[in-house]
């Protein structure tokens, strides 16, 4: 059954060269590759049934290679929920690319790049080696710069160059932290370094492997005082890919921060939970007046991704059960809510008179698009926090989280920062659907789908959030012992040397 | 002979990031390539000093670690396709803001 890792993996993969073969035939190009997401989807969700909620485990060696030799594939909770997440909101985008009026969606290779990083994803969230991680973390990097690079923006280059460049930095940067360990550990399978790093903390380079790593992740994640490029790329890629960046990419950070803290530096974790509550708090606050202060939808959406990354790191921090559980419904949920709104953001901007999603183009354009606005407050309502949507739970979750672990000072901090929230959600609401425009004609734009069926989603996690809390729940006590990780590749590479 | 290999990857590796960090955008290019080669180099020696013979199937003697080897093929592949795709960003770049100031390169700061 352990070949059920693969295709979640493979689908999109084979999906990249399926649609470049097929770049003739747009129409056919575009739906194939919902198909293939779609596919992929369907896999994930049958093993999140398999590996969250009945307990089973999967890993693959690759190659049937034994253990610090072949690149180990992992189906543990965590990286399946991920899996789960990033799929999801992916056919999502892709639903959204195959009605968006933008002209790059007309590009051969962007259904396929579109796809690359999905499989990027897809590879980060199921392996389990350190190198193959930096791999897939540079297929994300190549395909995002590329996406953003080929954008209807005039400033997409300038964006795609700024953010490679700081990306690669981090790349190296990870490199290095993977020397490191390989030079005091001799091994890069997670599952090993684990042990070994418990057994041997300290090594000469294993705290600069871990310096490194969490370098890395915090570019990755764009947390302060790593975040200047973000709202740059996000506000200039192309609605339907920033959507994907601003609310999946970005979790890559927080994916390797919860590995690192549970699996790899148990013995350093506080240290590291300190740094992330302090640059937590940081970006919450400088999150949040930023997007108080911009002239941009779509740029507002994106420092408010810096805020709520914020948030979660906070959960993670903290370190208990209960707020670790928070901060993964918190990723969850907030990945549906930020991509849907970048959606709606982005179709307004499609409706307006010129192409933009500034504040002073789409001023009052909403009044075309009444179901718009309607998905905007829900979804605002989300992003604030505000019940019956999963934003509600998912901020409640992680103050909970606070109250019981008593940190008072980062929960009154983060508390009075997450009005704010509020405040330039309703302010943007109010300048797109309530403001009178002259210039405003009905223009037809992209389609409201994609936005909707996610933003459908959000209320029913919100009504009925119990699948989600329980999943959380599992994934944060198979996080509680790294043993419970190393001990699903060890039983991999037990059954290969009985098999051989 | 350690010592020596130690001090070329530090050197490479300051001036790569003294280059990065200029205004030019054709010169933080190269400082790129020589901070992602002097990090190749750094992950090469990882193994470079276990073993005497090449790590060939029945090689006599004590074999070297082939596994820095690999990580260090791949890396190098990455970071060459990275560089091109620097190089061809630098381009359209040149040709629209018609400067390899980067700090003229401002489109996007207001």
């Amino acid at each position: 059954m352990d070949w059920l890792i693969l295709p979640p993996l493979l689908i999109p993969f084979a999906g990249v060269f399926t649609t470049l073969l097929l770049r003739k035939r747009r129409r056919l190009q575009a739906w194939l590759s919902l198909a293939f997401i779609s596919a992929a989807l369907a896999f994930s969700l049958f093993l999140a049934q398999k590996v969250i909620f009945e307990g089973a485990t999967f890993a693959l060696q690759s190659g049937q290679w034994p253990v610090p030799a072949g690149i180990t594939l992992v189906a543990d909770p965590l990286g399946v929920f991920m899996l789960v997440m990033t799929q999801l909101v992916l056919s999502a985008g892709i639903l959204y690319a195959i009605g968006s009026t933008e002209k790059v969606v007309q590009y051969p290779t962007f259904y396929p790049l579109f796809l690359g990083l999905a499989t990027g994803l897809s590879g980060a969230f199921l392996t389990g080696d350190l190198f193959n991680l930096f791999v897939f973390a540079e297929v994300i990097v190549i395909t995002g710069a590329t996406l953003t690079g080929i954008a209807d923006d005039k400033y997409g280059v300038e964006a795609a160059y700024k953010y490679f460049l700081i990306s690669t930095v981090a790349a190296l940067l990870f490199l290095l932290g993977v020397g490191s360990l390989y030079a005091s550990y001799g091994t890069l399978n997670l599952a090993q370094l684990g042990e070994l790093i418990q057994t041997e903390p300290l090594k000469p380079l294993a705290l600069a492997g871990m310096a490194f790593l969490t370098a890395t992740f915090l570019t990755k994640s764009a947390v302060f005082p790593f975040h200047f490029w973000q709202p740059d790329f996000h506000a200039a890629a192309p609605t339907a890919v920033s959507a994907m960046l601003s609310s999946v990419v970005v979790k890559l950070g927080v994916y390797g921060f919860l590995r690192m803290t549970s699996l790899l530096f148990v013995n350093q974790a506080d240290t590291l939970r300190l740094l992330l509550v302090i640059l937590g708090v940081v970006g919450v606050i400088y999150g949040g007046f930023g997007a108080a202060g911009t002239h941009n939808a779509k740029r507002m959406l994106a420092y408010s991704t810096l805020s709520q990354i914020g948030f979660i790191l906070v959960g993670i921090g903290w370190g208990t059960p209960f707020s670790i559980a928070a901060a993964l419904v918190f990723t969850f949920n907030h990945s549906l809510i930020k991509a849907a709104m970048l959606m709606l953001a982005g179709a307004i901007a499609s409706r307006a008179p010129v192409k933009s999603a500034s504040f002073e183009v789409v001023l009052g354009v909403g009044k075309n698009s009444p179901a718009a606005g309607v998905l905007f407050l829900l979804g605002g309502m989300a992003l604030a926090g505000i019940p019956p949507t999963n934003g509600f739970i998912s901020k409640l979750g992680i103050f909970w989280s606070g109250v019981e672990a008593e940190q008072y000072l980062p929960l009154a901090i983060i508390g009075v920062a997450s009005i704010l929230t509020l405040f330039y959600v309703i302010s943007a609401f109010m300048k797109i659907w309530f403001e009178k425009n002259p210039n405003v004609k009905p223009k037809q734009g992209d389609w409201l789908i994609a936005p909707t069926l996610l933003v459908l989603l959000c209320l029913a996690l919100g009504i009925w959030g119990e699948p989600l809390i329980v999943a959380a729940n599992n994934i944060t006590a198979s996080l509680a012992d790294s043993s419970n990780y190393i001990s699903i590749v060890k039983e991999a590479s037990a059954l290969l040397q009985v098999s051989q | 002979m350690n010592f020596l290999t130690a001090l070329a990857i530090a050197t490479m590796f300051s001036l790569g990031l003294f280059q990065l960090m200029r205004r030019n955008t054709i010169r933080s290019a190269t400082g790129l390539v020589l901070l992602s080669n002097a990090v190749n180099m750094f992950l090469f020696t990882t193994g470079a000093y276990d073993g005497v013979a090449a790590a060939y199937y029945q090689a006599q003697g004590q074999v070297s670690d082939p596994l820095p080897q690999a990580l260090v093929l791949t890396a190098i592949v990455i970071s060459a396709g990275g560089f091109a795709f620097v190089l061809s960003l630098l381009y359209i770049i040149a040709e629209r803001y018609k400067t390899s100031n980067s700090d003229e390169v401002e489109g996007l700061r207001n």
